[in-house]
């Protein structure tokens, strides 16, 4: 379980996260198959593709939550899965993952005691970003969706982690606070924290340096927003993303083989 | 290995019973409620009348027996009625239609053989359906025979002499109960059952809910995990077993107020040996209940699928643990199985002492001790090794 650092790796400062040919299969479902990637300090990254591409799977094998198949994955130097590694990484999954018996700051309080921050300080500081301050005592059963989700989110920002993998974290969160969260990201990134955001909408890709298409498990294509709207000479991301996955404007196959779609997540 | 994270993960999980009160109810009313129940069903079983009927065939010596049966049936301690019916098929009858518990045949020969020097013969016919009930009946009526052999005697003959006999006994006194035999042992069951149910869920919860994925990703250890579930619901288990001892140990009588007759609290059962050593065996079989229940949770994906491990992994050892049949009277087979149950030990161990007075000092005591605990280590390696990083 011990992170070994790779002194090659250390030497390419900036890099935050690097995966080399990382794959995982479940079964006959190849759920990420073969993806390379290098993430670089301080930027926001869109994880994007449709529902059963593969974005909580690779997310998890980040983290170092699922072994890989094959491949490596390095996180601030150190090769995952490691327990080390773990506090200085920030993981809010897709599903709600809290205690409804328990309220707000006692989710809070839990986590952030693992992680070595008790302090009070903390947990307001991460209430008042997520507007929970006045639900503290409320137990998450008595919340609304987007209410959890918001908690789910300050509990991944309650050890100040230099990484967060973010998996699908504004469903279900009103726009106002949307665009607070954003802007939190950004202040964050600032700040040298490296961000992947996975979402199945595009709705928010603008907002990232940098975005990631996936489908059927792998990384169809990387880069600015402009970037691959001028590669594929879209007028938007959708399309764009369309083209690289072999798609016409409807969806269907362009030429080769039509894409599978996985479960619904 | 970090003692802040696991009283992390012990707290949690105090937090959560706090604010769930049926749960709470399930650990703390429940128990003792059953065992009221237990105490008063085992405690307060009436003992109906036994009614008698005799069949005489013999005439004038036989009107003696049943005269004699009679004056000795009135002045019992225990009541009995005795009454006549002509006949044998008359009595299976008045058994059959449930007007008699049972019917004694007083043969037609009983003169003769009296006077030959042959032993007589008397026939009790009984109903047949409930062996335990009619034990207690034979009992009554052998007692009541014994005191009435003295006039059995030849006329003229002198009477023969019958030993009365006085029980005592080692532990117990004579007129011990059901309940005090069985009250040490459920003490122990309870705990378990419970201590089983709460974590195999808790823990379910844990693994579809996602936390624990969450929890796999902050440095937490499994092992820091286990221990801190052990402690959290180490302390439940804790209270719970200190109710049910003092329960069971106690008896406060509460007067009658108004409408409310006279009741009491508690079950009044003597314990022979130190209660803090009762309450040891008891909690360390709990302590194992605990891994038990994250180990099986791996294999359950709902929560009725937890329950459903209730009749494999519960009711065996309630049968087999030697609550009710003791280990060495099981056939070989299961005698070998009952061997690996931890209740076998906590059973053993709770009735060594509370019952016998045993101490730390005593072998018996030492070795369920030891197995005890060696079985609630064996399950928190394997509780842990079932959760694994990967959760999916
Ligand atoms: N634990 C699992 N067991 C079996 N199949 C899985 C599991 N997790 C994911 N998959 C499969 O892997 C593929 C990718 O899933 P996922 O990573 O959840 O996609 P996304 O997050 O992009 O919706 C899907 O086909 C899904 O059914
Ligand atoms: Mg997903």
């Amino acid at each position: 379980m011990t992170g070994t650092a790779n002194p090659a790796f250390e030497a390419r400062r900036g890099v935050a996260v690097e995966a080399t040919g990382v794959r995982k299969t479940f079964g006959p479902i190849h759920a990420v198959d073969g993806v390379d990637l290098e993430l670089a300090a301080g930027r926001i990254y869109g994880l994007l593709g449709p529902n059963g591409s593969g974005k909580t799977t690779l997310i998890r094998l980040l983290t170092g939550l699922a072994q890989p198949a094959g491949g490596e994955v390095h996180v601030l130097g150190t090769k995952m899965p490691s327990r080390e590694a773990l506090s200085r990484i920030g993981y809010m999954p897709q599903s709600e993952a809290l205690y409804p018996e328990l309220s707000v700051a006692e989710n809070l309080g839990f986590f952030a005691r693992l992680e070595g921050r008790s302090g009070r300080a903390a947990i307001d500081r991460v209430l008042e970003l997520v507007e929970l301050g006045d639900r503290r005592g409320s137990p998450v059963l008595e919340l609304s969706g987007g209410m959890r989700r918001r908690l789910s989110l300050a509990i991944t920002l309650v050890h100040e982690p230099p990484v967060l993998f973010l998996d699908e974290p504004t469903v279900g969160v009103d726009p106002a606070l949307r665009v607070q969260f954003w802007s939190h990201f950004r202040r964050l990134a600032a700040g040298g924290t490296t961000i992947l955001v996975a979402s199945h909408v595009m709705d928010e890709a603008d907002r990232c340096d940098e975005l990631l298409f996936m489908r059927g498990g792998k990384v169809i294509g990387q880069g600015t927003g402009r970037e691959l709207r001028a590669r594929t000479g879209s007028e938007n991301l959708e399309d764009a993303f369309l083209r690289l996955a072999g798609l016409d404007s409807e969806g269907r196959p362009l030429g080769d083989r039509g894409a599978v779609e996985g479960r619904p997540s | 290995m970090s003692a802040r994270r696991i009283l992390a993960v012990a707290r949690r999980i105090a937090q959560g019973f706090r604010r769930d009160e049926r749960t709470l109810g399930l650990v703390f009313v429940v128990p003792i409620v059953i065992m009221a129940l237990l105490g008063w069903v085992l405690n307060e079983q009436k003992d109906g009348a036994v009614r008698v009927s005799i069949v005489n065939q013999a005439g004038l010596i036989g009107d003696r027996i049943v005269d004699a049966l009679q004056t000795a049936a009135a002045e019992a301690d225990e009541p009995m009625t005795i009454d006549t019916l002509a006949d044998v098929d008359a009595a299976r009858e008045a058994i059959r239609a449930g007007d008699t518990d049972l019917a004694i045949v007083i043969p037609d020969s009983l003169l003769d053989d009296l006077t030959s020097g042959t032993r007589p013969t008397l026939t009790v016919i009984s109903e047949g359906t409930d062996p335990a009930a009619e034990a207690g009946r034979f009992q009554r009526l052998q007692a009541l025979m014994a005191d009435l052999a003295g006039q059995l005697a030849v006329p003229g003959a002198p009477a023969p002499i019958v030993p009365r006999i006085e029980v005592k006994t080692v532990y117990l006194s004579p007129d011990a109960t059901t309940v005090d035999v069985l009250a040490p042992v459920f003490l122990g069951y309870f705990g378990y059952f419970f201590v089983f149910l709460l974590t195999g869920i808790s823990f379910l919860r844990e693994r579809i809910g996602g936390t624990l994925e969450r929890l796999l990703a902050t440095p937490v250890t499994r092992g820091e995990i286990v221990l801190g579930y052990t402690l959290g619901f180490g302390i439940f288990a804790t209270l719970q077993v200190i109710i049910l001892t003092l329960f069971v140990l106690s008896a406060v009588e509460v007067p009658a107020i108004g409408p409310i007759p006279a009741f009491t609290i508690g079950m009044g059962v003597e314990s022979a040996g130190s209660p803090v050593l009762t309450f040891a065996i008891a909690l360390i079989l709990s302590l194992g209940a605990v891994s038990l229940g994250i180990f099986l949770s791996t294999f359950a994906r709902t929560e009725l699928q937890v329950i459903q491990f209730i009749p494999i992994v519960i009711i065996p050892q309630g049968v087999l643990g030697g609550i009710f049949w003791p280990i060495d009277q099981l056939p070989d087979v299961l005698a070998a199985i009952a061997r690996f149950l931890p209740m076998t030990y906590a059973v053993d161990g709770l009735r060594e002492v509370m019952l016998k007075g045993a101490d730390l000092g005593s072998s018996a005591v030492q070795v369920d001790l030891v197995v005890l605990t060696g079985i609630a280590l064996f399950f928190v390696v394997l509780a842990a090794g079932t959760i694994k990083r990967e959760v999916a």
